[in-house]
């Protein structure tokens, strides 16, 4: 049977996963800490999902932006080879450095050179403030890259001082910020946005679906409607909420 | 989300309940849990969004009416609706089948051809059962199956969007295995499901994506756009003898390089009419299910143990061995309607559609040259030697591979051995 015995598993394109991670001053404490203790675990689910999924390759980027920006790892590794080093808090929020750096990353020249292709990447973004430096070039750039435009792109808000704003312009969607109030909402928000963004393109979708960021969007929000202290950023009016940071 | 913990109780509509011990698995529509139903074990499918009552009632309806056929892990009981959901409760699937998935990933591969080939037939029964009933699938992907890879019996299972041919379920389907018209907006029938069928029936025996060749590798970034292209409106077969824009490419699709060459020239010839353009874009010239079926068996029939190194081979005329490369000689044949049972030693004869052998070649133990076919099923066959003696075969029994033999195996299944040249 030396055919059948010589099988290799059918090629799969690569969807990367990139977490970028705001890691400035006001993140320190228990913000970080949660940011941390969330995406180390659900690093081993993503390796799960990846492991089982005939149709992509999930790989894992992350990207920690503060008074500059830093790559965990220079290129997107395997959720079970992405050794995740805990983030620490410090300095300025350089969203626009942050912009620039990705742009210059979704290539084939950069992090998206997979022999068999890629899948449009997902993108989220933590932030707990607003950009203190040239966040709108940042931007302007990052905009013209078509991964980019085609990228899954979901903003997480933590507490009432994140920009919403600045999240709304880099996704796009005032719908794909979702806006966490304690702990527990921004770890369970982490792993909803992570694992349904990996999931999207090996689903049977419903008639009437439009893009796989809308059907992200629409599946986060159903979630969230069952966590206490989070909130799509078109559902209720923020300031009803008590923000239990402090 | 509406989860449900260990211990909770589900009541049915037909009476009873069952009560919750573990999570098996989650999927996009719902959470699977293992259930105890009158110290049965059983699985319990549970919506984390419940689907509207038309959705219910279907439901309710496919579970009256029954399975298609006993491949389908089909719904057996409904739950009322509470909790703030609903679900139904079905057979467990056994440890030893394994999810296509698993097969495309090469973490599991099929034992031999012939349960290769079984996979092959059982699906295209199942998928045939199901449209003769009146329904169609809909969402028919590599998700829906479950193969013992030592005998390629199918489980399918995620019967719940099955609806009447022509009713919406509102699911149009998994990308890579929707028919082009699909792609397109149309709505999921029992042509797009054949089309879905010929994207299964490709993967389970060359193991890569009709589709998938250098012109779709080429797109850096899959977006939503150049998907509706290669799955929908510009879709290539990657052995399209008319447009050799996406062939397979070395050293990506090693799968199907090898094995399409290798691999009886019967099936190239199907798959690709089945991906011409022409039945791409007209979904009703598919071929029927029925005629899958009776192609893929012809295919069995000409699959035999080799005489010299023991390993299955797929002979054609005046071929040689896959493995060993010596010739075979196959001029003997079992003649049933219009099928040809190539018969040499060591050979599983299929007669009827069960997946079952019911017969094999086997050697004289003092003569290897004699060949014999022995009956392995619970029944007696008729025999009728060209002098016109009648004799009977009994289980386990043999009669002899002599040419004019005419045999009766049921009232439906008659055959003779014929010889060539």
């Amino acid at each position: 049977m030396s055919l059948l015995d010589e099988q290799v598993s059918v090629p799969r394109r690569t969807m990367t996963l990139f977490f970028l991670i705001d890691t400035s001053g006001s993140m320190e404490g228990n913000k970080i800490g949660a940011v941390n203790d969330a995406v180390s675990n659900v690093l081993p689910m993503l390796d799960e999902i990846s492991a089982e999924n005939p149709d992509a390759e999930i790989k894992v980027a992350a990207l920690e932006f503060s008074s500059g920006t830093n790559w965990l790892y220079s290129e997107p590794k395997l959720a079970s080879d992405f050794v995740w080093q805990d983030v620490k808090a410090g300095g300025l929020t350089s969203l626009g450095e942050a912009c620039q750096e990705l742009a210059s990353k979704l290539s084939r020249n950069g992090y998206m050179k997979s022999a068999s292709g890629s899948f449009a990447p997902a993108i989220i973004l933590l932030s707990d403030g607003g950009p203190t430096d040239d966040f709108e070039s940042g931007l302007s750039k990052l905009k013209a890259n078509n991964w980019f435009k085609a990228a899954i792109k979901i903003a997480i808000a933590i507490g009432d001082d994140a920009d919403k704003d600045v999240l709304k312009q880099f996704t796009g969607n005032s719908e794909a910020v979702i806006t966490v109030h304690n702990i527990d909402a921004l770890k369970q928000i982490i792993r909803i946005v992570a694992i349904t963004s990996s999931q999207i393109g090996s689903k049977s979708s419903a008639a009437g679906d439009t893009t796989k960021q809308d059907q992200v969007i629409e599946e986060v929000k159903d979630a969230v409607e069952n966590i206490d202290g989070a909130e799509a950023a078109s559902a209720v009016d923020s300031s009803s909420y008590d923000d239990d940071w402090a | 989300m509406n989860e449900l913990k260990q211990g909770d109780k589900i009541t049915l509509t037909s009476g009873g309940s069952v009560k919750i011990e573990k999570e098996l698995g989650r999927g996009g529509q719902g959470i699977v849990y293992l259930v105890d139903l009158n110290g049965q074990k059983k699985a319990l499918k549970w919506y984390l969004n419940p689907p509207d009552e038309k959705f219910y009632k279907n439901l309710e309806h496919n579970i009256i009416s029954g399975p298609p056929s006993e491949a389908f892990l089909w719904p057996e009981y409904l739950t009322h609706k509470q909790k703030g959901s609903y679900g139904y409760v079905m057979k467990l699937r056994p440890a030893n089948y394994f999810e296509f998935g698993n097969f495309l990933l090469a973490k599991k591969s099929f034992k031999s051809y012939s349960a290769m080939l079984a996979a092959a037939i059982k699906i295209t029964n199942g998928f045939m059962m199901l449209h003769r009933h009146g329904y169609s699938y809909q969402d028919l992907n590599d998700g829906n199956f479950f193969i013992d890879p030592q005998t390629g019996d199918v489980l399918i299972c995620d019967n719940d969007n099955v609806m009447p041919q022509g009713e919406k379920s509102g699911i149009m389907g998994k990308a890579r295995y929707m028919a082009p018209e699909i792609v397109a907006g149309g709505v999921p029938d029992k042509y797009s499901d054949r089309f879905s069928l010929a994207v299964i029936l490709f993967m389970l025996f060359y193991a890569n994506h009709p589709f998938e060749g250098a012109k779709v590798v080429a797109c850096p970034c899959l977006t939503e756009a150049f998907e509706k292209k290669f799955y929908g409106s510009e879709a290539i077969f990657i052995y399209d003898p008319f447009n050799k824009e996406n062939l397979p490419v070395k050293g990506i699709h090693q799968n199907v390089i090898r094995r399409w060459p290798a691999f009886p020239s019967k099936l190239r010839e199907l798959f690709q009419q089945e991906f011409s353009q022409e039945k791409l874009k007209n979904p009703t010239q598919r071929m029927v299910d029925t005629l899958w079926e009776k192609q893929l068996i012809g295919i069995r029939d000409n699959l035999v143990k080799c005489p010299h190194c023991g390993q299955e081979t797929f002979l054609e005329e005046g071929s040689t061995c896959m493995d060993c490369g010596k010739k075979i000689d196959a001029s003997v044949k079992l003649k049933i309607g219009s099928r040809q049972i190539l018969l040499t030693k060591g050979t599983k004869i299929y007669i009827d559609n069960d997946n079952k052998p019911d017969g094999e070649v086997v050697a004289h133990p003092n003569d290897p040259t004699k060949l014999f076919i022995k009956n392995l099923t619970d029944y007696g066959w008729t025999a009728e030697t060209p002098s016109g003696k009648i004799k009977v075969v009994d289980p386990q029994g043999v009669m002899p591979i002599n040419p004019g033999i005419k045999i009766a195996f049921s009232n439906a299944y008659k055959g003779e051995i014929i010889k060539e040249g």
